[in-house]
């Protein structure tokens, strides 16, 4: 028996210590500012409305501690780790702020997912995939090597989206917008704009949504299509061209070849007498231009 | 026998002259050496300045030479960007300002490339080679076709999708990778 007791005791020595569960809470400011960093794992934000920031989950079992402390508007949610840290500090942290809260969240490796957040937001991952919604105030999303995901509310805001290796999805914002990908494709769908602005390397451009009175498209890729299909037809000056690529067009001229030594084709025009101003161009790919 | 002794110390000490005078008088030269101003320290202090910026000098010369090699191939400058002569349909060139900034940020991208996974570091390279072909593809056409506006018009949009891939990148990796509280 003592033997037994012994033997229990010591395997239970043995095991590593498991994730440990976090519930904390703190008061803050209804529209403060919330800062949150986790190097690995996953970051959820969700407003509520309590003037009050929650958060739940998970902290890996090498963590030192979550700080949770307020500086008068500004609320820190951070995961503390060791210097030297390695394995055994991947955090899942649920975190629900005030709804009308401005939000800063840094990650290496944790996915950001954020709803019904209402003030600005910076958001930034290393290769994390980033999924949130827009309001009414500026969003600007950074991954290096992840996905990029904002779903808007056709208000009007700045939407600032980048990533290297991932894809960037623009889903229903509005106002100005800048989508820029190396290696993936630029995507904005629905939405009503002033300003776009869509680069890819290697990616596709797809923009199916309205170009306001006066406003202004760019649309550049190295290697990939251009797809574009605006909700109503656009008054202004358009100016494509091709290096390598066709270009389709619902309306306007027929496009050119852009020279007899390269098999480019190119194509400015003004349509109506609107000041809009339609910029697009590919090197190697194909341009479709249309209208609903 | 002992108080005798004491007795001869005591005489032999009373006979002994109170005052000694200098063989010369000194006070001539004590007064020109208050007068005269001391020596500048500066100089001595200058050298041992300049000798430790030389030490600091050496030092790091001598350190560069031990690590340049072992700096992984994505702080090397890549052979192409070297070659490349930024050229504009071979008839101009886009200029030294432009050379060198290009290859001011490439220099910087590859820092910041360390910091990165061999996957994105192969991604963006293969970006950049992309580019790099294209502005080859571009620039054979132009030598055909000089005068080519919309041609020279997509060379200066290469030219400038590599900078601001370059610039985009090392901002995307500063941004995020240098948040010190991360």
């Amino acid at each position: 028996m003592k033997r037994l007791t012994v033997v229990l005791l010591g395997t239970l020595i043995a095991l590593p210590a498991t994730a440990d569960e976090v519930d904390k809470q703190i008061d803050a400011a209804a529209d403060g500012h919330v800062h949150v960093s986790n190097i690995a794992g996953e970051v959820t934000i969700a407003g509520w409305s309590r003037n009050e920031v929650a958060v739940t989950g998970e902290l890996g079992r090498n963590v030192e501690e979550l700080i949770l402390e307020r500086d008068g508007d500004r609320v820190t949610v951070k995961v503390k780790v060791p210097k030297r840290s390695g394995s055994g500090i991947e955090s899942d942290l649920h975190i629900q702020v005030p709804e009308d809260s401005s939000i800063d969240v840094g990650t290496v490796s944790a996915d950001i997912s954020v709803t019904d957040v209402g003030g600005e937001q910076s958001l930034n991952s290393v290769s994390g995939d980033i999924d949130t919604e827009a309001g009414e105030n500026d969003v600007s999303a950074e991954s290096v090597s992840g996905d990029v995901e904002v779903n808007g509310q056709g208000k009007d805001a700045e939407t600032r989206a980048n990533t290297v290796s991932g894809d960037v999805t623009l889903f229903r914002v509005a106002g100005i917008v800048v989508a820029e990908s190396v290696s993936g494709d630029s995507i904005v769908d629905e939405g009503s704009f002033s300003r776009a602005s869509l680069n890819t390397v290697n990616g596709e451009i797809f923009f199916h949504a309205e170009l306001r009175d006066g406003g202004k498209l760019q649309a550049e890729t190295v290697n990939g299509d251009v797809d574009i299909e605006f909700d109503d037809r656009v008054s202004g000056r358009y100016d494509i061209d091709t290096f390598n690529g066709d270009i389709r067009n619902c309306y306007g001229p027929k496009a050119e070849r852009t020279s007899k030594y390269t098999p480019g084709w190119e194509l400015s025009f003004q349509e109506g007498s609107g000041n809009a101003r339609v910029t697009v161009s590919t090197l190697n790919g194909d341009v479709s231009i249309c209208d609903e | 026998m002992t108080e005798e002794f004491d007795d001869k110390l005591d005489r032999a000490a009373r006979q002994l002259a109170t005052e000694i005078s200098p063989e010369r008088d000194l006070w001539p030269d004590i007064a020109a050496a208050i007068s005269t101003p001391q020596r500048s320290r500066w100089t001595p202090m200058f050298a041992q300045a300049a000798a430790v910026v030389l030490l600091i000098g050496a030092s790091s010369f001598l350190t560069y030479v031990m690590v340049k090699d072992d700096r992984g191939p994505g702080v090397i400058i890549q052979p192409e960007l070297v070659f490349e002569q930024a050229s504009f349909g071979g008839n101009y060139h886009l200029g030294p300002g432009f050379q060198d900034a290009r290859n001011g940020l490439r220099a910087e991208l590859d820092v910041e490339l360390d910091r990165l996974s061999p996957e994105a570091r192969d991604d963006i390279q293969a970006n950049l080679d992309l580019i790099h072909q294209a502005i080859v593809d571009i620039n054979a056409v132009l030598e055909e076709e000089p005068d080519n506006m919309r041609l020279q018009q997509m060379l200066l949009q290469a030219y400038r999708e590599e900078l601001t891939l370059l610039r985009r990148v090392g901002g995307l990796t500063r941004n995020v990778m240098k948040r010190n509280d991360i």
